[in-house]
């Protein structure tokens, strides 16, 4: 990817310690397979214990922060306004999202600018809320939504997909339905749904060819759980299409039963709305 | 519906040669090249005088004269629009009172919300009320057949679409072929024997309709059939598609004629087959021949 | 891509087309545009492939440099893909306008090329932790006619295919620093293995249907796409969803099922002509663009 060359990059290209772990030693042993059991005892399907909440950022129009596991993802959404160089008459309105790591959240430490897989995630949220976003209800306006992962976990971007919707919707951003997003990883046969940052690391890497089956990969699928509808689809690895079925309907299962504790958190957050007028209204009396 | 017809991929070794016979000697002439050295000509478009009071070319193309006005004709320009010329165009933009209409010309050209008919068919004055709502009757990206009414001073050209047989065009495919390759007729709407409609514009734009069910033209040319069009109708509008490009690549006149003389000649191919260069030649090679014997 | 305007008419035409399984240009939903491919066709280069597709024009330049492996990955070598939407193609595509298309296509063959499965890149290490070979695939769209991935993955394909890079007589590390030799005959080369090399087939969800290869004008009709990498044995290296709609989850089943079996055919018969151009001999006459 050519680099920006106008603007002034950091100090000279620095490399991060632990490659010079030795490899052979006990304490550093990484895994190589995905083990049968799960770290944290979960099963093959279970999803990790989420915490929302919205209305977080004081500043913008909408926010939210999700947690899952030790994945913190904090967004914000502001106010529709004029797309910038734009001339001509377009009949919807536009959805600007950016996606971005801070630079202490992975193992490996992130430059401040997007770098090329920041960017692709950006225009993969911004497809995943593009068809839940009532997008003829501004015309010749953007929304600009700004997903910031401050620990990454595994699954960071499932997870700013959910946070984003909630963000939206906590703006009152016209939405035909919440986004739901699950992470799955396929390593030889076995999938697990809501991947830690280890089994990540794992299912992106080819496992052995002495192996009998050479599937490995990882897939992020948002769905839309109220219609029934995949709204954005990313895989990446090399699969077999006979793996690719049960994923996706144990996904999409998944996301349907994430849907009930996004609503609740919006519902809280109304009710306290409401309370909080409530007392403004009988202190003026 | 898990058919999957082979993929041929092809060679450069294998490629089959475009060039068909040209014609006899034509007056070509390319820029900077002497037209006439005489004097008492006079020059038109495409030429220029040089130092020497000899005449030139100035662009690349054909000898017209007519008495003593030379003047070279570009093969391959933007449409001129000429008064009385039908035009197919695509609406740009709406701006106050008028849209802007892409005819393949130099400039955009202006239909102006006096010049077409109202739904309804009623003739009556233009209220406040139909500029606000200019975009129920024709919106960004919609077909158009118009005529050109009248031209302004600086090239550009005026549409209406006073008449019935004109207005917004509904289902069917629209091509784009050079705006040389049309002649100037007497009537440019032919109903074809095989029932779709051809419209061939000007300015290039060439206009095939599908044969829809409802014929109802009350309406003042604003309604839009959006039923579904049968397989046959779908199958003669695909093969005509193919016939006017393979006659647009191989430099043919279009007409009704030579569209004619192209379909049947490719009756012995399927529709899809009509894209590969083989039938290519072969079509533009018999339909040459057949308007020659005249 | 850039988008054409077409009437609402225009549109419901196409679509009820799609659904009766016959196109605007007379072909089924699963039919492909004739295509012409021609490689080595740029003797500066180490490979190099030009695709026509209907409309779409594509060259592709492969050059091979030798730089150092990253330190995470001593023992392979390294691939990069840069597109370039030249302003030739369309007026829109000048400056930066062709910017974001040109990263979604690089990107898109990144993702396709990054597993081991469909390129090794352990053989192109030359000194693990010194030197190793870069190879830069540069591709240039001429002529942009719809179905811009399809055709730059095949050029892509066949560009890799008939690359050559120059044989290694020599690496040794001299006091710590590597000493390089190569051989000086220029017949003398290795080829890449490119039976594994991916192909990307893009589905255009129009209606309820999905249609391969599509134009510019079936492009517009679309409410969202599914590019796939398919490998020859018909498993996906990377699948994703492009376009602003949705889709229902027994529809992306089924989209991923037609395009494994087009991606299949796609890459035997792109390899066959490649065989058959190899065939022909170092001796065959080089078109190019003439004619």
């Amino acid at each position: 990817m050519p680099v920006d060359q106008r603007r002034i990059n950091g100090p000279e290209v620095t490399i991060p310690y632990n490659i010079y772990f030795d490899s052979n030693a006990k304490q550093t042993e990484t895994r190589k397979t995905l083990p049968k059991k799960r770290t944290d005892g979960r099963d093959s399907t279970e999803l990790r214990k989420i915490f929302v909440k919205t209305g977080i950022v004081s500043q913008a129009k909408g926010s939210a922060y999700i947690e899952m596991g030790k994945t913190k993802v904090v967004c914000s959404v502001f106010d529709p306004r004029e797309i910038p160089n734009k001339t001509g008459y377009s009949l919807q309105g536009e959805l600007f999202c950016e996606f971005k790591f801070s630079p202490f959240s992975c193992l490996k430490r992130k430059i401040h600018q997007q770098d090329s897989e920041e960017k692709e995630y950006s225009i993969i949220l911004q497809r995943a809320l593009e068809s839940a976003v009532c997008r003829h209800e501004f015309p010749n306006f953007q929304v600009d939504v700004y997903a910031l992962v401050l620990d990454n976990g595994g699954s960071s971007l499932a997870a700013a997909i959910m946070a984003s919707s909630l963000a939206l919707s906590d703006a009152s951003v016209p939405m035909f339905g919440l986004v739901t997003a699950v992470t799955a990883g396929i390593y030889q046969d076995r999938f697990y749904l809501d991947l830690t940052e280890e089994e990540e690391v794992i299912c992106s890497k080819a496992p052995d060819e002495s192996t009998s089956s050479r599937n490995y990969g990882i897939v992020i699928q948002a769905n839309l759980p109220q219609h029934g509808q995949i709204s954005e689809f990313f895989h990446v690895g090399s699969m077999d299409l006979a793996n690719m079925k049960p994923t996706v309907e144990a996904i999409t299962t998944a996301c349907k039963e994430l849907c009930p504790v996004m609503q609740q958190c919006l519902v809280k957050s109304v009710l306290k709305a409401l309370k909080r007028k409530e007392n403004m209204e009988k202190e003026d009396q | 519906m898990d058919e999957c017809p082979p993929i041929t991929v092809r060679l450069a070794v294998d490629r089959t040669d475009m060039n068909l016979t040209a014609g006899e000697n034509i007056g070509f002439y390319t820029p900077g090249q002497e037209v006439s050295s005489q004097t008492g000509f006079m020059r038109g478009h495409g030429t220029y005088v040089d130092e020497e009071e000899t005449l030139r070319a100035s662009v690349a193309g054909v000898l017209e004269k007519v008495n003593k006005l030379i003047s070279v004709r570009p093969l391959k320009t933007r449409y001129q629009g000429e008064i009385g010329d039908v035009v197919v165009g695509r609406i740009t933009e709406l701006q106050q009172k008028r849209w802007k209409v892409d005819t393949n010309s130099k400039m955009d050209s202006v239909l102006l919300l006096s010049s077409v008919n109202l739904p309804g068919g009623e003739l009556r004055r233009r209220s406040a009320e139909d500029e606000q709502t200019m975009r129920r009757y024709l919106q960004e990206g919609d077909l158009i057949c118009a005529e050109v009414q009248s031209t302004f001073a600086d090239g550009s050209l005026s549409l209406h679409t006073r008449v019935l047989k004109y207005g917004k065009l509904s289902q069917g495919i629209m091509l784009k072929v050079s705006p040389a390759l049309i002649k100037r007729k007497k009537t440019h709407f032919h109903n074809l024997a095989n029932g779709a409609i051809l419209i061939l514009g000007n300015n290039g734009y060439v206009w095939i309709g599908a044969n829809t069910q409802e014929k109802d033209q009350s309406e003042g040319g604003f309604t839009q059939d959006l039923s579904r069009v049968a397989l046959q109708d779908r199958e003669i509008c695909a093969r005509l598609r193919n016939c006017i490009l393979i006659l647009a690549e191989c430099n043919i006149l279009l007409t009704d004629t030579s569209v004619t003389y192209a379909y049947e000649e490719s009756m012995k191919y399927t529709p899809s087959e009509l894209l590969q260069s083989e039938a290519i030649i072969d079509v533009a090679l018999l339909t040459q021949q057949r308007l020659s014997q005249f | 891509m850039a988008d054409i305007p077409l009437s609402l008419a225009e549109k419901t035409f196409i679509l009820h087309g799609v659904d009766a399984n016959f196109r605007n240009d007379g072909r089924i939903r699963n039919e492909y545009r004739a295509m012409e491919l021609e490689t080595k066709l740029m003797p500066q280069t180490n490979g190099s492939a030009r695709i026509r597709l209907g409309n779409t024009d594509v060259l592709v330049g492969v050059k091979v440099e030798v730089d150092t492996p990253f330190p995470d990955n001593p023992f392979e070598g390294k691939l990069e893909f840069f597109v370039d939407c030249s302003a030739n193609a369309t007026p829109a595509f000048e400056g930066k306008g062709g910017d974001s298309l040109a990263t979604e296509i690089s990107n898109t063959l990144a993702l396709a090329y990054q597993s081991p499965h469909a390129i090794n890149l352990k053989t192109l290490s030359i000194l693990p932790h010194q030197q190793c070979w870069k190879i830069y695939v540069d591709i240039l769209i001429l002529q942009c006619g719809g179905n811009l991935f399809d055709a730059v993955s095949i050029a892509v394909k066949a560009a890799l295919y008939s690359t050559e890079i120059p044989k290694v007589t020599a690496a040794t590390l001299d006091g710590g620093k590597p000493d390089i030799q190569l051989s000086d005959d220029p017949y003398d080369c290795i080829k890449l293995d490119a039976k594994n090399f991916p192909v990307l087939v893009t589905l255009c969800k129009i209606g309820d249907n999905c249609v391969v290869d599509p134009s510019s004008e079936e492009e517009t009709c679309s409410s969202a796409s599914i590019v796939l990498s398919t490998l020859p044995d018909g498993r996906f290296t990377s699948v994703v969803k492009m376009g602003h709609g949705s889709l229902q989850p027994t529809t992306l089943i089924k989209t991923l099922e037609i395009g494994k079996l087009v991606g299949i055919k796609l890459n035997a018969s792109v390899m066959e002509s490649l065989k058959k151009e190899d065939a022909l001999g170092t001796n065959r006459p080089i078109f190019g663009f003439l004619r």
